[in-house]
């Protein structure tokens, strides 16, 4: 039996356990509240929905930014889990490479995150065509943005979850790491006026200031007010590099730590 | 092949804390060994270099001739294994854990289907097969730890406290299925239980602090200490270093 076929074994079976846990079900609540709070909120506290598709747009896209998120919850215990709850006695005693089962634990967290992003997307795209009766054309760069989005938080993830004792740990770490570490950095940079492109949440504004940047979306929805700063927008080819880069060295990472770690 | 397993002058190191010294032994092909010794001895340590769980500081260990440490998926591909409490994922039934080892192993179809029965039904499961793990006792998880050992027919088995967790019923018929399967196969087998592994095997190792004390049959240990309880607790009194 190849390690191809095993693969894809270990994919559908990792697969099943997102489809089974409750976790997957409270992300998808998360991601449709967003989005009906946008959808609801816009119109009742504002002067309706905003004239501009694009304005509304980027405020929908917070749903699948939102969706993304979701990784950290499904990939927090994928590596760390097996050490902590001692499941690996049992799955590492079988003739299956460890890269084997990381890259298909990877792909199956994947799989049930592009399923919540798709989703997010679907009512995007069916609220604008309802609400404007078009769709922007920078959608498809907002999707394909937002699922680069979440290879790189899944990336992030499973390094996190390889170095951790503890599946907890490994989550509230990441999430630490993203919402808090990365954007008070991230803010930083950008009030001292440098470059930051590499931060992973400037990377993930991209999702929806690819609908003409923060002025465009802050001015929508009634202009900006008294920033005492400068906002950049962040470059879209810098920030696919970034996220690309977070992607596969957090995966290789991940990858050489899980093969090097010992279950004692 | 007439060594299952060959265990050549294994060394682990816990950072400083060294849990095997120098170990070897060698365990025949078909021969049932049972692995005693005190708790921190290293039974668990070296069964887990064996399973590729861990990795000695030097040493090899070989099963059937293949280096686990060399070529890890070949060896594990003739070990069916339980180490420690096993934990199964709670949010697949038997049956489904069972498929999904066994499709690991590389079986499949109709046979597969066929050998997950057969093995429930040797564990007694039969009517927990398709609920969810989750519900399961220790016992229950103990008892899915052997069925998954016996499920792709391997020539080697490697135990380590099998019996842990289970009650007293439970722990006559593991006795029994293991030694049943022990008469067309090699059995390693790490317990505390003297009886147990007197009820087993034919031979013993008996290790403490990492070292090899005595490697012999049940027999000739009895012979020379009078019972195998006299040959453990006289070889495994020496003071902790």
């Amino acid at each position: 039996m190849s390690e191809f076929e095993k693969l894809r074994v270990v994919i559908g079976y990792e697969f099943l356990k997102h489809i089974r846990r409750k976790r997957l079900y409270i992300i998808l609540a998360l991601t449709l509240i967003a989005e009906l709070a946008v959808l609801i909120l816009v119109p009742v506290l504002g002067d309706g929905f905003p004239n501009s598709v694009m304005v509304m747009a980027a405020l929908l896209s917070v749903g699948p930014a939102l969706a993304t998120i979701g990784a950290i919850f499904f990939a927090g215990d994928a590596i760390a889990g097996e050490f902590e709850s001692k499941t690996g006695f049992i799955l590492f005693t079988n003739p299956v490479k460890r890269t084997t089962l990381v890259i298909g634990k990877y792909l199956a967290c994947y799989a049930a995150v592009a399923l919540l992003v798709v989703l997010g997307y679907v009512i995007v795209t069916i609220s604008l065509l309802a609400i404007y009766g078009t769709v922007p054309i920078e959608t498809l760069s907002s999707f394909g943005l937002c699922l680069l989005y979440a290879g790189a938080v899944l990336s992030v993830t499973f390094f996190f979850s390889a170095i951790m004792k503890g599946s907890m740990s490994a989550t509230v770490i990441t999430l630490v790491f993203i919402m808090v570490i990365s954007s008070i950095i991230d803010t930083v940079l950008m009030m001292t006026g440098q470059p930051n492109w590499f931060m992973l949440s400037t990377n993930g504004d991209t999702i929806s200031t690819i609908y003409g940047g923060y002025e465009a979306f802050m001015g929508g929805m009634g202009g900006m007010g008294d920033v005492p700063f400068e906002f950049e927008n962040p470059s879209v080819s810098l920030s696919a590099l970034s996220m690309s880069l977070y992607l596969a060295v957090g995966f290789v990472a991940s990858l050489f730590i899980s093969n090097r770690r010992q279950l004692a | 092949m007439s060594e299952a397993i060959v265990i050549e002058n294994l060394t682990k190191y816990y950072n400083k804390f060294l849990a095997l010294k120098g170990l070897s032994l060698t365990v025949p092909a078909n021969e049932n060994v049972g692995l005693l010794g005190p708790n921190g001895a290293g039974k668990s340590t070296t069964l887990k270099i064996l399973c590729g769980l861990i990795r000695a500081s030097s040493g090899t260990a070989y099963i059937d001739g293949v280096d686990v440490s060399e070529k890890p998926e070949k060896a594990l591909a003739k070990i069916g294994a339980i180490v420690e409490t096993p934990e199964f994922y709670s949010f697949l039934t038997p049956e489904e854990t069972l498929g999904y080892l066994g499709r690991l192993r590389g079986m499949g179809g109709d046979e597969l289907k066929r050998r997950i029965k057969e093995v429930i039904k040797q564990v007694r499961l039969e009517d927990w097969s398709k609920v969810k793990i989750e519900k399961f006792s220790r016992g229950m998880k103990q008892r899915l730890g052997l069925a998954q050992t016996l499920l792709h027919d391997p020539p080697v088995l490697i135990l380590d406290e099998p019996g842990l967790g289970l009650d007293p019923r439970g722990v006559v018929e593991f006795r029994d299925i293991i030694e049943k399967a022990g008469k067309e196969k090699t059995i390693f087998f790490a317990s505390h239980q003297l009886t147990e592994v007197s009820q087993i095997c034919n031979q013993v190792a008996i290790i403490d602090h990492g070292k090899l004390l005595a490697y012999d049959s049940i027999t000739a240990l009895e012979k020379k200490y009078k019972s195998l309880e006299g040959a453990y607790l006289e070889l495994t009194e020496a003071p902790l270093e």
